[in-house]
């Protein structure tokens, strides 16, 4: 069951060119979740996630300096690379600088056809709810003109139907997670979430109902290990994880962008669909670019609920700069909530591992010796 | 009961041996031959001083960055908590562990119970660690164990700013050029170790009953600066280097008292 | 002991701008003291409407300019990373956490320290390192953050009257939320008198812009770095205006007379990216061979302010607001805008600085000195932050400025 969002994972590329030439539909990448994703699905087509890889980057280099997010510098070189061949456009949201810039890099090196700019205000604000509608309705405007075909109202909350349905289950299995860790590790949840970015989500839908059925009735005995959450920026594939289960550890539950605030919060079915996308992308998902740390440590803090952690891992992109502000204020909160940190400025490369494996097991040792 | 401690760390190997729960005997080794070998030598050599031999020993725990190399290890305790459990042995009253090795500096905090609550590492810059006082030792041409004193005796200081482990070597060799006289470098260069210290020690909150250990507590001049930086004494392992091979070995002792496995017979 | 990090300056009325900066920040500490509000700003916050809402503005990256340039960063610096900033992050960001977490252990804050603020404001749609450095702040001060949210997008990408209709509706949230903060009422006519000011010293700035191509250079950047904070600090006052007016008059009596910053003009250089504050002398040193930093890629004023549209100043500052963030933040009209520069200028050869913790600005220099350098115009990258002397090695980059300068010497003879 969970190997065919993990094959799905590992062979993305392969999956979204198969999906092309079986449908003869068009292939978006998008950055972060603060893409309305629902009006790439409304318009027949496909978005996937970008990532990156634990590779040195080589084509990246020749055009970008060495002191940035290497997510950022990761993904751009895969494109270069012509990993991505097959993407028919971008879509690239007002995130933090990094992302921001990539759009008019995007325009100015990848030869795409299609490359629009989703402005994100920084004011959580009725206001700003209005002004996000109107550049969603832009950023619809401009898919119907690419694809040469309207969407329609009913399309588009069809769209909204399925996503939330996705985010409601995908929550549930966090929620049984949470509670029975054993049936589901960490990395294996990692994998079901990104997969979610990169598959069309009815199908991935159908997968995680079944899924969700075999966990329900899992009698997977209680595996004790230390319960850890994770707090990070960017974590692309499930390495991570699996470093911290090596170690002997389990992440039960998590904050970030691939992770459990991808899915937070549903789509109001009932509003004016542009207003109800504005108003759930805007103010439900907890980015540090535009939401303030009191609500950002009460969103992590909220994702905690349930579960019983025994330390905290905050993960930060090297150079990520929403992140790293905030991380005094995290630290401090999780200490409040008498959870230990430990603190990683992470890389993409695969060389940083044994670094960090060193201080994860210090971690998880002093986690266990202090539960004993 | 005889148990041994093994600190497996970049520059040298140490190894504790406790009878009972008593320190029977210690060894520290530099070399950088090949883990396993090396490992088995320093046993060897610190149970020569005694009566007893390898096969006497009954639970041997590894610790230090090649814990896993040391084939006869029962099992691996990290070096924070090796460092933390040792420092606690000997000063009862410590709260905040540093250890300062040839690779990595490490802060530790520990409760009244002597368990640690927070640790904090330095990052992949070299600067603030051992192997940075040897090249500078290199550069200056003064031997590692006297820049300390001379450092001391120094009535003047000439300042390294650089973070950078490579700026500092460039800054350090452009005051040799100017005619610095040496001893003031070596005060800056002290000062920017400390500094760095003295950035682990905010992370992890400073407070009093700091204890010192590993190769770089031996330099007089560190413990010096950092006592001013403080504004505390800073207590100094009475031998430094082999504080976390001491914490695997009390870990060792906890394993077999744990399994409650018999003494094995004395000779 | 400090020793002089300044530029030496080639204008007379260049050196007037020391003597404004310590009067203003002097006024700060007496409005304080007079118990008018005090507001920690970022860049991009109108000083026109603080000025018509009675409030004190303290502009933080300012201020973070003046801590470095006394070589004071460093330690403000360790401050701010001792509670956990990282050395990754905005310099100016580290330095301010520096100065507000700091006890005794940091060095003592020039010109006094700042006023203590009654709230922080924030306008981070250029650079979102503020707002998490505001953020910060505010927790850490307990002080409450007012978020004007201003959109700037890249070029291309912007629907511009839907962003002037967001913005205003920001600026009159800005200032309902000073009304409330001061409870006082706020001045249209005020706010319309400043921006005619602004406006017309916009105009001058424009035509300094104008005058920097004449050879041999009438000001170069040495002047320039400093020359350019009345226009950010003291928009829209009678004082900035007229110290325009005199730096264009003294500059047309410079090309009158032929009189360059050098003896004999050789090669003329451009500056990229913001300047190393620690060593504004570094600007200095190609005057040693016969060059001159003519032009820096901020300070350049490109086009005319439009007129005024509108009744309400609100509806114009808006529009202005549209205009000015029209400024090339793509990477290809960034490079259109350089290589207009390079042309129009004479320019010989840019200087690109790398300052690893302003990511916003550091993404584009790669591809910026590749396009130079595709185009046979020679480039020199220097690594260095801004504000925090420790990434900086005086000896090393000489070296490559003397390379540098060789390499141009040779092109041009």
């Amino acid at each position: 069951m969970l190997e065919e969002f993990e094959n799905y994972r590992v062979a993305h590329h392969q999956e979204a060119k198969d999906w092309k030439s079986k449908t003869g539909g068009k292939v978006l990448g998008t950055l972060c979740c603060n893409v309305p994703e629902e009006i790439i699905h409304a318009a027949g087509m496909l978005p996937v996630r970008l990532l990156g890889e634990h590779e040195p980057t080589t084509e990246a280099d020749l055009h970008l300096p060495t002191n940035l997010c290497p997510y950022c510098k990761s993904w751009f070189d895969q494109v270069l690379k012509g990993k991505y061949d097959y993407l028919d456009g971008m879509v690239i949201p007002n995130v933090c600088n990094i992302i921001k810039a990539s759009y008019g890099f995007s325009k100015y090196l990848f030869k795409l056809s299609y490359v629009h700019f989703v402005d994100i205000p920084q004011s959580i604000s009725p206001e700003g709810v209005e002004f996000f509608a109107k550049n969603i309705m832009d950023f619809k405007k401009s898919i119907e003109d690419f694809s040469g075909k309207p969407i329609s109202d009913k399309a588009l909350r069809h769209s909204i139907d399925v996503y939330n349905e996705n985010r409601t289950l995908l929550d549930k299995m966090y929620t049984l997670r949470k509670k029975y860790p054993s049936v589901l590790s960490g990395s294996e949840a990692q994998s079901v979430v990104i997969s979610s970015m990169l598959m069309p989500k009815e199908e991935h839908n159908r997968l995680l109902s079944r899924l969700i059925k075999d966990m329900e009735k899992s009698d997977k005995a209680l595996e004790k290990r230390v319960s850890l959450f994770v707090s990070a920026s960017i974590l692309d594939d499930t390495d991570f994880f699996k470093l911290i289960e090596e170690c002997g550890g389990n992440v039960v539950t998590d904050d970030m962008p691939m992770g459990s605030r991808y899915f937070y919060g549903l789509v109001d079915s009932k509003d004016e669909p542009l207003h109800a996308l504005a108003e759930r992308y805007l103010t439900k998902i907890a980015c540090p670019r535009k939401m303030l740390p009191a609500d950002r440590l009460a969103f992590s803090v909220s994702r905690m609920e349930g579960a019983n952690i025994n330390g905290t891992i905050i993960h930060s992109m090297r150079a990520c700069d929403p992140h790293l502000y905030e991380y005094p204020l995290l630290r401090q909160e999780m200490e409040k909530q008498g959870l230990p940190v430990l603190f990683f400025r992470g890389e993409e490369t695969a060389t940083e591992r044994e670094q960090q494996k060193s201080d994860i097991e210090a971690f998880i040792e002093m986690l266990q010796d202090q539960m004993e | 009961m005889l148990v041994c401690g093994i600190d497996v760390g970049s520059r040298n190997v140490s190894t504790t041996i406790l009878l009972d729960g008593a320190i029977l005997s210690n060894c520290v080794i530099t070399s950088s031959e090949e883990g396993a070998t090396i490992a088995r030598k320093v046993v060897i050599e610190a149970l020569a001083k005694t009566e007893f031999k390898f096969t006497d020993i009954e639970c041997t725990v590894a610790t230090g960055c090649g814990r896993n190399s040391v084939p006869f290890a029962n099992r691996q305790s990290t070096e924070v908590v090796c460092q933390a459990k040792g420092a606690f042995h000997l000063f009862p009253d410590a709260r905040i562990v540093i250890n300062l090795g040839a690779e990595s500096s490490r802060v530790m905090r520990l409760n009244s119970e002597g368990k640690v609550v927070a640790f904090t590492k330095n990052d992949k810059c070299a600067a603030g660690s051992g192997l940075f006082l040897e090249t500078m030792s290199q550069l200056l041409a003064i031997p590692l164990e006297s820049m300390g004193e001379l450092s001391l005796k120094a009535d003047g200081c000439e300042e390294v700013s650089s973070i950078c482990a490579v700026f500092a070597e460039s800054e350090v060799i452009s005051h040799i050029h100017k005619g610095v006289p040496k001893q003031y470098i070596l005060v800056g260069i002290h000062k920017a170790v400390t500094t760095k210290i003295m950035e682990l020690l905010g992370l992890v909150g400073v407070n009093k009953d700091i204890i010192l250990t590993g190769g770089v507590a031996k330099n007089q001049a560190i413990v010096h600066e950092l006592e001013q930086k403080i504004g505390a004494n800073v207590f100094v392992a009475p031998e430094p280097q082999i504080v976390g091979a001491l914490g695997a070995a009390l870990i060792a002792q906890e394993t077999i008292q744990d399994r409650g496995m018999p003494s094995v017979k004395r000779l | 002991m400090v020793q002089s990090t300044s530029a030496k300056k080639s204008l007379q009325t260049t050196l007037e701008v020391p003597v404004l900066r310590r009067k203003y920040y002097a006024q700060t500490l007496d409005d304080s003291q007079k118990g008018k509000k005090v507001a920690w700003c970022s860049n991009n916050i109108p000083s026109e409407i603080l000025d018509a809402m009675d409030v004190t503005g303290v502009f933080l990256e300012n201020y973070a300019t003046v801590i470095a340039s006394k070589r004071l960063g460093s330690g403000f610096c360790a401050a701010g990373e001792k509670v956990g900033f990282s050395q990754d992050v905005c310099g100016y960001a580290r330095m301010l956490m520096g100065y507000v977490l700091a006890k005794n252990d940091a060095p003592e804050a020039p010109y006094g320290g700042l006023a203590k603020p009654d709230f922080l404001l924030v306008s981070a749609n250029s650079c979102d390192s503020r707002l998490g450095w505001f953020s910060a702040m505010s927790s850490v001060l307990n002080t409450p953050l007012y978020v004007y949210d201003s959109p700037s997008q890249p070029d291309g990408a912007s629907n511009s009257l839907v962003v002037a209709e967001h913005i205003e509706t920001e600026l009159r949230n800005l200032i309902s939320f000073l009304e409330k903060q001061t409870g006082n009422k706020f001045n249209p006519d005020k706010v319309r008198r400043r921006m005619d000011i602004s406006r017309q010293t916009s105009e001058i700035m424009y035509e300094i812009s104008q005058l920097r191509k004449a050879v041999p250079s009438p000001m170069g950047s040495a002047d320039m770095f400093t020359a350019v904070w009345p226009s950010m600090y003291l928009s829209g006052t009678k004082e900035c205006e007229d110290f325009y007016k005199r730096l264009r008059a003294e500059m047309e009596e410079r090309i009158a007379r032929k009189i360059g910053i050098v003896p004999e003009e050789r090669f003329r250089i451009m500056w990229s990216g913001i300047p190393f504050w620690y060593d504004m002398q570094l600007i200095n040193y190609v005057e040693n061979f016969g060059g001159v930093v003519a032009l820096e890629s901020f300070y350049r004023v490109r086009e005319r302010r439009i007129p005024s549209q509108h009744d309400d100043p609100i509806k114009d500052m808006a529009l202005t607001a549209v205009r000015q963030h029209g400024y090339p933040s793509g990477i290809s009209g960034s490079i259109e805008d350089l290589l207009e520069a390079v042309e129009e200028y004479k320019i010989n050869g840019v200087i690109l600085s790398y300052n690893p913790s302003c990511r916003m600005l550091l993404i584009s220099q790669t591809e910026l000195q590749k396009a130079l350098e595709d185009r046979g115009i020679p480039t020199l990258g220097l690594e260095c932050d801004m504000a925090d002397e420790r990434t900086y090695s005086e000896g090393q980059v000489k070296t490559r400025m003397d390379a540098f300068v060789e390499r141009l010497l040779a092109k041009n003879s």
